[in-house]
C-alpha cells in the first residue's frame, strides 16, 4: 500500500504562492476521495471490504464436475460428429501441446550441445594457463 | 457437526473445511455452496463432493433448470421474433437466439429454422436479471457439434441423471455403443435426444437411460446387456 501512494509535494512548497494552482487541485480531489466513501457509506458493505478473491464461486456443474461432451454418435450415424470425437481423442492422447521436435530428436541434440560446451570451455581454459 | 466429502449435506450446514483451506489457496465453490463472509453454507440437499485441486460442489437431485453459461443444452424453437427464435429450455423464461449465431449465416443467408425444431445450443449469457442467450456456434464461427437436431426423439430426465451419463466413469454409454448405432446429445438442462435405426431401437436406448439413473455401475452393465438380448429377441 505504501508504495501505491502518491508522491506529495510537502507542505512548505504548496504554501509558496505559484503553487496555489496545484494546491487548489490537490485540495479539490482529496475531497472528492472522501466524499466518495460518504456517498457509497450505505451500499459498500463491511462484506465487500473483508473480502477475500480466495473464493471464485461458479453456478454450472460443467466447470466442477469432469464431463464427456453431450454430443456423441457410434457406429456410423453421423460421420460428421464421429470425426469431431475422432479428433477430441487424439487431443487427449497428445496432451494439451502438439510438439514440433520429437523428444528422442530433442535429447539427441541436447546431447550434443552439452558435448559442445563442455569440450569448448576446457579448450578457453588451455589457452588463459599458456598465457600465464 | 463436521462435514466431510461424500456426507449427504442439508441447506444451511457450514462447511469449515472450505473455509481452511481457502485461507492459503483459491477455492472453486459450484452449485450448492454459497459463501457468506468467511463461512461456506450449504444451499441445496445433496452429497457434497471434491474434485482436485479445490473444487466442491454438492450434487444434487433436481428437475429444475437454471440457466448457466457455459452448458450445452436442448432446446425447441417456440417463436421467431424478428432477427431472434425464443427457445424454451427449461428454465424460468426462453432462450434467446440470434439468428446470426449460425455458421455461415449472414443478415442475407438465414439458416433454415422453424417453429418445432430442436436444437443443440450453448448458453452464452445467463445471468440472474436477463433472458439467457443461446449461440450455436463456438468462438471460431464454427459450429462444432451444435445446431439443429433433425429426426431422433426428445425425452426429459433429471439435471442429475444427465451428470451421471456423462461422467466418464459411468459405463452406460460405452455399453450400449456396442449394441446398436446410435446417435445421442444430451443437454445440461435435462433434456436427451436420441437416434437410432428404428424405432424399437431408440426406445430401448431411451429406456435404458432413464433406468440407469439409481442404478450402480455394475447394475448398468448388466442391465445393458439384458435391453439388448431383449431387442435381439424381438428383431429375430
Amino acid at each position: 500500500m505504501e508504495n501505491r501512494k502518491k508522491l506529495s509535494l510537502p507542505k512548505s512548497v504548496l504554501d509558496m504562492k505559484f503553487m496555489k494552482k496545484t494546491k487548489d487541485r490537490l485540495e479539490k480531489e482529496l475531497d472528492n476521495i472522501e466524499g466518495h466513501h460518504d456517498l457509497y457509506a450505505d451500499v459498500i458493505t463491511d462484506e465487500m471490504r473483508q473480502a477475500s478473491g480466495n473464493f471464485i464461486s461458479e453456478s454450472s456443474f460443467i466447470y466442477c464436475a469432469d464431463l464427456i461432451e453431450g454430443r456423441l454418435s457410434f457406429n456410423g450415424v453421423n460421420p460428421e460428429i464421429e470425426r469431431l470425437m475422432e479428433l477430441d481423442k487424439v487431443e487427449v492422447n497428445n496432451g494439451d501441446m502438439q510438439k514440433d521436435v520429437s523428444d528422442e530428436v530433442l535429447a539427441k541434440k541436447m546431447g550434443q550441445f552439452q558435448r559442445k560446451r563442455r569440450s569448448s570451455p576446457s579448450k578457453s581454459a588451455n589457452v588463459k594457463r599458456k598465457k600465464y | 457437526m463436521n462435514l466431510s466429502i461424500g456426507d449427504v449435506v442439508l441447506p444451511g450446514d457450514r462447511c469449515d473445511e472450505i473455509s481452511k483451506i481457502a485461507v492459503k489457496s483459491k477455492v472453486l465453490i459450484g452449485p450448492g455452496l454459497r459463501r457468506e463472509s468467511d463461512n461456506v453454507y450449504i444451499t441445496k440437499p445433496g452429497i457434497l463432493k471434491k474434485r482436485n485441486p479445490n473444487t466442491f460442489w454438492v450434487d444434487s437431485y433436481q428437475k429444475r433448470y437454471i440457466p448457466s453459461r457455459g452448458e450445452n443444452i436442448i432446446g425447441t424453437v417456440i417463436q421467431k421474433a424478428g432477427d431472434i427464435f425464443r427457445v424454451d429450455v427449461g428454465g424460468s423464461c426462453p432462450a434467446a437466439l440470434s439468428y446470426l449465431s449460425f455458421e455461415g449465416a449472414t443478415k442475407k443467408n438465414r439458416p433454415e429454422v422453424q417453429i418445432g425444431d430442436v436444437i443443440y445450443a450453448k448458453m452464452l449469457v445467463a445471468s440472474k436479471d436477463m433472458e439467457p442467450e443461446l449461440v450455436c456456434v463456438d468462438s471460431h464461427g464454427k459450429k462444432g457439434r451444435l445446431g439443429v437436431l433433425t429426426d431422433g426423439f426428445v425425452f426429459k430426465s433429471s439435471l442429475s441423471l444427465i451428470r451421471k451419463i456423462l461422467n466418464p466413469s459411468c459405463p452406460l454409454i460405452d455399453s450400449l455403443k456396442k449394441e446398436w448405432p446410435f446417435e445421442i446429445a444430451a443437454g445440461m438442462n435435462g433434456r436427451i435426444w436420441i437416434k437410432a435405426n428404428s424405432m424399437r431401437e431408440t426406445i430401448a436406448v431411451g429406456n435404458a437411460i432413464l433406468a440407469a439413473e439409481y442404478l450402480s455401475d455394475e447394475d448398468i452393465k448388466s442391465m445393458c446387456n439384458n435391453v439388448a438380448s431383449i431387442l435381439a429377441g424381438h428383431l429375430s
